[in-house]
């Protein structure tokens, strides 16, 4: 066990090295620190498989997605560095939005959330005609270590079969306007005398975003579960892409 | 490529995932992150009395770490709602930033604090007075129960009869309305609500309406007729649905439910205010749900009014508060068709919540169940105090008189850390770092 949680943080420290090369004025992490952390404190709430899920999502179009709140347009840089916006990427269809930093390792965290999408990603591959209504959107909050490249190289590595996008953004003001609007609380975790550890803690949540722009559901622990979201999809769809509600 | 990334993160999640099975601080939505070290910071939402203090229903913070001399077991700060509104229950958003606390009168107010700013002193950041025109006629917001983005919110009763007919309420984390869910036939009341993400399945409970909750105990107590109108029934739901799929008949008012926390462990506990039982709810092989009585609460004749439970992280513990008699009781659930008492501690003249840390170590207790439920004269008594639990025995740490402090009838209680606010790790012994315990 002990083994297994060095290997661990080796991952952390490795992420933290060996990724992308930090920009001229980013605030540089040191990750390698953690080796020296008392391993047991350096545990998330909960361990895999605790909500991993044990049911049959509810079948598509019998219950509601009431709307949670709206969302407004925000400036994001597209994994090719252009200049885009939130919109011009979900455009008016149904879009489902993961908030992530690709140096994440917490099980339960970022690669959940990367997990799914990629099986949404292959989900809609086989059902074009509700892949042309639903726009995939994984966006960074680490864009000092996330740059445009790094998305890209996510895009890669993915091959996404569908229409998914990897954004980062200016960081800044343009950021947390971005997270506020979200409601996606994001804060760096710091050794002591500042230092930034490399790691974040933040909430998992993967926003559902109808053709208007609005909240219809947001995801998190237990409830990240890709035939739910794809039901969801496809409730949304079959309601004139939520258009409908109030 | 598709089987390298998920092989990749299949790695990952068991190279992370080398960590200790943590569960719940005893009660909370497992959708909020958990102070899993030292709490610093006890947050106790309290109801005024009348010629006590400002008379006005407040949040209190106490300090709850002992190596903190200065503040430890002593009222830090205190931030009144001017007026008494019959302060009851609250919890946490989901990033445990703010603190929405409610009143359960006719008004049916909430309040939501700032925690994060300053730990120490919760900064009140938005009143919703308009909750029971929002929802359509629902009285007594109780449970708090946090979602992603959202916060869910179990009524108590209506405002068009004030009986046990209620619904679920669901606000965003602004704190704007977004729908109500009126309870199914045939189980109309409501108490409280809790969800188990990885069955897809939310349990809710049943107690009374404001007729009854607001009306002095004895006089209630001795009309018949509204001793008619509790609530005996727990509904299961489809959560993501949010549709009832199930009603289980659950008699004498089944109040707080806890789910068990391991991976494998499909049920929960209820207790049963009116009949002094520990109920099991547990899935069946064919995935639908049954109820069953477990256990004696007490001599159930004797009327202890079991109130506040709380399970811990393992499992194997049930703390159980019954109000009559100041006591809790401690059964081993190991065995969860067969609770083992295993410790019994008089905590005061009356008792009601309880709330436990992460680790198990610690239990804080407070005294007032409902303003015009408690005890009168000198068995009213209203504290706040600090156990400790060893698995065999509940040893006093520190007791605040809430009276004497000029503060209420303290209610419900939840933890702050101010660690986990600065996102910092901390340096530890022989030249090491610990990070932040809270995630």
């Amino acid at each position: 066990m002990v083994a297994r949680a060095g290997a661990a943080l080796a991952v952390i420290v490795a992420v933290g090295l060996f990724g992308t090369a930090p920009a001229a004025r980013a605030e540089v992490a040191v990750p390698e620190r953690l080796q020296n952390v008392d391993r047991s404190t350096l545990s998330f709430t909960y361990e895999p498989g605790v909500f991993e899920p044990q049911y049959t999502p509810p079948a598509p179009g019998t219950y509601e997605l009431p709307v949670i709140t709206s969302i407004d347009d925000h400036p994001l840089i597209g994994s090719a560095g252009d200049a885009t916006t939130l919109f011009a990427l979900t455009g008016e269809h149904l879009a489902v939005v993961a908030f992530i930093y690709t140096s994440c390792v917490e099980a339960v965290g970022c690669p959940v959330s990367h997990a799914v999408l990629h099986g949404l990603d292959r989900a809609l591959a086989a059902d074009p005609a509700l892949a042309k209504r639903v726009r995939l959107v994984t966006v960074s909050f680490d864009p000092d270590r996330d740059t445009p490249a790094q998305m890209a190289s996510q895009r890669t590595l993915h091959e996404p079969r569908t229409d998914w996008r990897f954004a980062t953004t200016a960081g800044g003001a343009e950021l947390q306007s971005l997270l506020d609007d979200f409601d996606q609380p994001v804060a760096k975790l710091r050794y002591e005398d500042g230092k930034w550890t490399g790691l974040f803690r933040h909430v998992l949540k993967v926003f559902l975003l109808d053709g208007r722009h609005r909240v219809r559901a947001i995801y998190s622990t237990g409830f990240l579960n890709q035939a739910l979201v794809l039901n969801d999809l496809k409730t949304l769809a079959a309601d004139g892409g939520g258009s409908a509600a109030k | 490529m598709s089987r390298s990334i998920v092989a990749a993160l299949a790695v990952v999640a068991v190279l992370v995932g080398a960590v200790a099975v943590r569960a719940d601080e005893t009660c909370m939505s497992p959708y909020l992150p958990k102070i899993t070290g030292q709490e610093d910071y006890l947050y106790v939402w309290t109801l005024g009395i009348e010629g006590v203090g400002d008379g006005s229903d407040k949040l209190v913070t106490i300090g709850a770490n002992p190596k903190n001399a200065k503040t430890y077991g002593k009222v830090i700060s205190q931030v009144s709602v001017g007026g008494r509104f019959e302060a009851h229950h609250g919890d946490f958003d989901d990033a445990r930033r703010h603190f929405w606390v409610s009143g359960l009168d006719d008004k049916s107010k909430i309040w939501i604090f700032d925690v994060a700013a300053d730990p120490e002193k919760p900064k009140l950041l938005r009143t919703i007075d308009t909750f029971v025109q929002d929802t359509g006629g629902v009285v007594g917001p109780h449970t708090f129960f946090a979602l992603p983005g959202q916060m869910l919110i179990t009524g108590l009763s209506n405002s068009a009869d004030r009986g046990g007919r209620t619904a679920i309420v669901e606000y965003n984390n602004a704190g704007d309305f977004v729908r109500t869910i009126w309870m199914p036939k045939g189980a109309e009341y409501g108490y409280d609500a809790r969800v188990q993400p990885r069955l897809n399945r939310m349990l809710t409970s049943s107690f009374a309406g404001a007729a009854n909750y607001m009306r002095d105990f004895g006089e209630m107590a001795a009309d018949p007729e509204a001793m008619k109108h509790f609530g005996n029934t727990m509904v299961v739901w489809d959560f993501h649905a949010r549709k009832p799929i199930q009603t289980l008949e659950v008699p004498g008012a089944p109040l707080e439910i806890r789910w068990a926390l391991q991976p494998r462990h499909n049920y929960a506990f209820t207790t049963t205010a009116l009949t002094s039982k520990i109920w099991l709810v547990e899935q069946k092989d064919d995935g639908s749900f049954g109820a069953r009585a477990v256990a004696d609460i007490g001599d159930p004749k004797q009327l202890p009014l079991p109130v506040d439970i709380s399970l811990s992280a393992d499992d194997r513990y049930l703390f159980v508060d019954t109000f009559m008699d100041g006591t809790c009781r401690v059964y081993d659930v190991s065995e969860p068709a067969t609770p083992k008492l295993v410790a019994t501690e008089k905590i005061g003249s009356q008792v009601n919540m309880v709330s436990q840390t992460w680790d198990g170590k610690r239990l804080y207790f407070s005294s007032s169940l409902l303003s015009k439920w408690d005890k009168k004269g000198k068995d009213d008594e209203q504290f706040v105090k600090a156990y400790g639990w060893d698995g065999t025995k509940l040893t006093p740490a520190f007791a605040i008189d809430f009276k004497k402090e000029g503060l209420g009838r303290p209610h419900l209680m939840r933890f702050g850390q101010a660690q986990f606010y600065k996102n910092q790790v901390f340096a530890g012994g022989a030249g090491t770092e610990t990070v932040a315990a809270a995630r």
